[in-house]
């Protein structure tokens, strides 16, 4: 996994290595890792947790993973390219009210229309591009650190939803939209579709080799003749888009555009890329990783739920999840450059 | 990597059979055993635990369900629908025998009743209706226009016995939530009734929020600095109430010269405490026993196929210097601060 150079370091490091400390950093370094956790976790409360094999709970896991999936995507490709988006959450409830907004059959100004829905969701996905250029444009244009800009990007974005609104959830949405996201047939093979394209692109195209480089190290990447500005823009952009398609299939589900809709998931999100094998240092990264981190944490979720945990336990051992799989990024990235 | 693909086949091995055994002993419980041989489960799922309410809410029902014998499944949302969604669908998957829902709002939980109606699980709201829809539910909730006005009619009979003219400050709550519109309404048809003793000349609009609400009352006393009485659409804005009272030297307690006549609604620990210092002249209480009561008592009822309203109301009552220990076993408030 990962960019070349990463490869290329950890050969030299770990040559002289004994065997078990090479079988065990190539496990940690694996993207099976999370896969075989995932297996393990399910193996060991199946048997404890009613309903949680049962069909019906599997295909509640996939459905609930798909919106997740999406936005990780895009959240995956900005943390390769050296980023961090923080302001998805509030690009997820912009979208949905505004998408809402537009085909309400309540409110919306193209309420009854028939090109409502794909109009809306054109709108939609456009608005996100808009607030993932912005973004974009601020980190590499006015060249602030995206920590910033993204968080308040955040801020800025949840009021607006909020003001949009006036705190008032928007209902009657057409039928042609909310099956999109009360359908496993249509929202699984979306997130799939979406998946499989970054995967493509990250694997096969001369895009994904530069945002893996401008990650890695903006300057070298620069001096090779990488395009690094129009890189992390096209990263942000892509950010907005995947989280404004993850705001189509979460409004969908609820049949509601909420200015309040996914304003607690930003952690799930950081949380399953990272869980995943992306790394927060840059440069690394893959979309199957993030497969497995979002199939992970949904597991999580729904496992301690089903056995009927607390609330406050559950957010203990998410958070405790997460921060390792925190720690053990910065361990990896410390190996590598060791 | 071999070992790695090895350990992974094992893993998925032991899944599958853990499955199969999963499946077995449930399904054949399902056909040979009544469903009353087994204990009835009951899900609950609040949007939040941020206030005491809820938290004594939360409380109350899993206390009452535990009474008459149901396995309890929790789980809370924090604020966040779509996983409100997906815990309400968890609990169907574990077939659960009946499900208590504290709502983000009106509109969001509708797919989730329908969820439940289409599992054919009784579903109960506690405190929060649904918006109109096709979906079938049942909601426990406070008479909130009826308590507001009693509560508010003992104020203006306070008022009365002092023989002066007295100038009203109402905290409104956020108009888009139907039971701070009940709570103004309740407010208004007694205030309308009161003649002229009360003439009301400030209204603040505090969103449920504690900060508005504190400086929207500061501003207005300092604009009527002759206010002489007030009321809030919830306790829980006491606290930046009586700091802009005592900013303005007008905190007092009832019976002392300067009082300002104080109520409020919900019945939290803030008011029980104000009203046993003697600050506070009444609230009016939402009884979390009762509405705990009935949401578990409506699940019962919808199991067994008993005709209910879409609506409880829980009449509530109203707490003032006059009742104040005869009432407080019921008052959730004073069973919170005595903890």
């Amino acid at each position: 996994m990962g960019s070349e150079p990463a490869e290329a370091m950890t050969a030299s490091s770990t040559n002289h290595e004994p065997r078990t400390t090479n079988a065990a950093t190539r496990l940690l370094r694996s993207d099976s890792l999370v896969l075989l956790l995932s297996a393990i976790l399910f193996a060991v409360l199946a048997p404890f947790t009613d309903g949680l094999a049962s069909a019906d709970n599997l295909a509640n896991l996939l459905g609930n993973m798909a919106p997740l999936l999406v936005v990780a995507i895009g959240q995956t490709l900005v943390l390769i390219a050296g980023g961090i988006d923080l302001s998805v959450t509030s690009t997820i409830a912009l979208t949905s009210v505004v998408g809402a907004l537009s085909m309400s059959a309540d409110q919306g100004w193209l309420g009854g229309s028939p090109i409502a829905m794909p109009a809306a969701v054109l709108i939609m996905l456009a608005l996100g591009a808009v607030v993932g250029a912005a973004n974009g444009l601020a980190v590499t244009r006015l060249q602030m650190p995206a920590f910033i800009v993204t968080l308040t990007s955040m801020m800025f974005l949840s009021g607006l939803a909020v003001w949009l609104t006036a705190s008032k959830p928007v209902f009657g949405l057409p039928a042609t939209f909310t099956v999109l996201g009360s359908r496993l047939l249509f929202a699984l093979p979306i997130a799939a579709a979406l998946a499989g394209f970054a995967h493509l692109m990250l694997t096969r195209s001369l895009f994904g080799r530069w945002l893996r480089a401008v990650g890695f190290n903006p300057r070298t990447a620069r001096v090779s003749g990488v395009p690094v500005d129009a890189v992390v823009l096209a990263a942000y952009i892509a950010s907005g888009l995947f989280a404004a398609a993850a705001s189509v299939l979460y409004t969908a589900r609820l049949e509601t555009g909420s200015p309040v809709l996914g304003q607690r998931i930003l952690l799930d999100v950081i949380g399953a890329t990272v869980i995943g094998g992306t790394s927060l240092f840059g440069g690394r990264g893959r979309v199957v990783g993030t497969v497995f981190g979002v199939l992970f944490l949904s597991l999580l979720d729904n496992a301690l739920n089903l056995l009927g945990l607390s609330h406050f336990s559950l957010m203990m051992v998410k958070g405790g999840v997460i921060l390792l799989a925190a720690f053990l990024d910065t361990a990896r990235n410390r190996w590598l450059a060791a | 990597m071999t070992t790695l693909l090895r350990l992974l086949v094992a893993t998925l091995i032991a899944v599958a059979m853990s499955g199969c055994r999963q499946e077995g002993p449930t399904s054949a419980e399902a056909s040979a055993a009544p469903s009353n041989d087994r204990p009835l489960t009951l899900g609950i799922a609040f949007e939040t635990l941020q206030t005491e309410y809820w938290v004594a809410g939360y409380e109350a029902i899993k206390a009452e369900a535990a009474k008459r014998g149901f396995k309890v499944l929790e789980a809370v949302a924090d604020g966040d629908a779509n996983r409100q969604f997906e815990q309400v669908k968890n609990f169907i998957t574990r077939k659960v025998d009946g499900i208590i829902l504290v709502p983000k709002d009106a509109k969001t939980c509708i797919p989730m009743i329908r969820a439940a109606n289409t599992a054919g699980i009784p579903i109960v709201l506690f405190n929060r209706p649904a918006a109109k829809s096709d979906t079938r539910s049942v909601a426990v909730v406070a008479d909130n226009v009826a308590l507001t006005q009693a509560t508010v009619n003992y104020l203006v009979a306070e008022a009365k016995k002092s023989g002066k003219k007295h100038k009203a400050m109402v905290l409104l709550g956020d108009l888009g939530d139907i039971n701070a519109v009940g709570r103004r309404d309740g407010f208004d048809a007694a205030i309308k009734e009161a003649g002229d003793s009360v003439e009301v000349v400030a209204r603040i609009p505090t969103e449920w929020n504690q900060e508005k609400a504190q400086s929207g009352v500061v501003n207005a006393l300092q604009a009527n600095p002759d206010i002489s009485f007030i009321f809030t659409s919830s306790d829980f804005l006491f606290p930046g109430i009586v700091s802009a009272l005592k900013g303005a030297g007008k905190y007092h307690k009832v019976g002392e010269p300067g009082h300002v006549i104080l109520g409020g609604f919900d019945g939290d620990a803030t008011a029980w405490q104000m009203l046993s210092d003697g600050y506070l002249d009444a609230t009016g209480v939402q009884d979390v026993y009762f509405e705990a009561r009935q949401s578990v008592q409506a699940i019962e009822d919808l199991r067994a196929g008993n005709p209910l309203p879409e609506i409880i109301l829980d009449p509530g009552f109203v707490i003032h210097q006059g009742n104040a220990k005869e009432k407080a076993a019921q008052m959730w408030g004073a069973n919170l601060r005595k903890r």
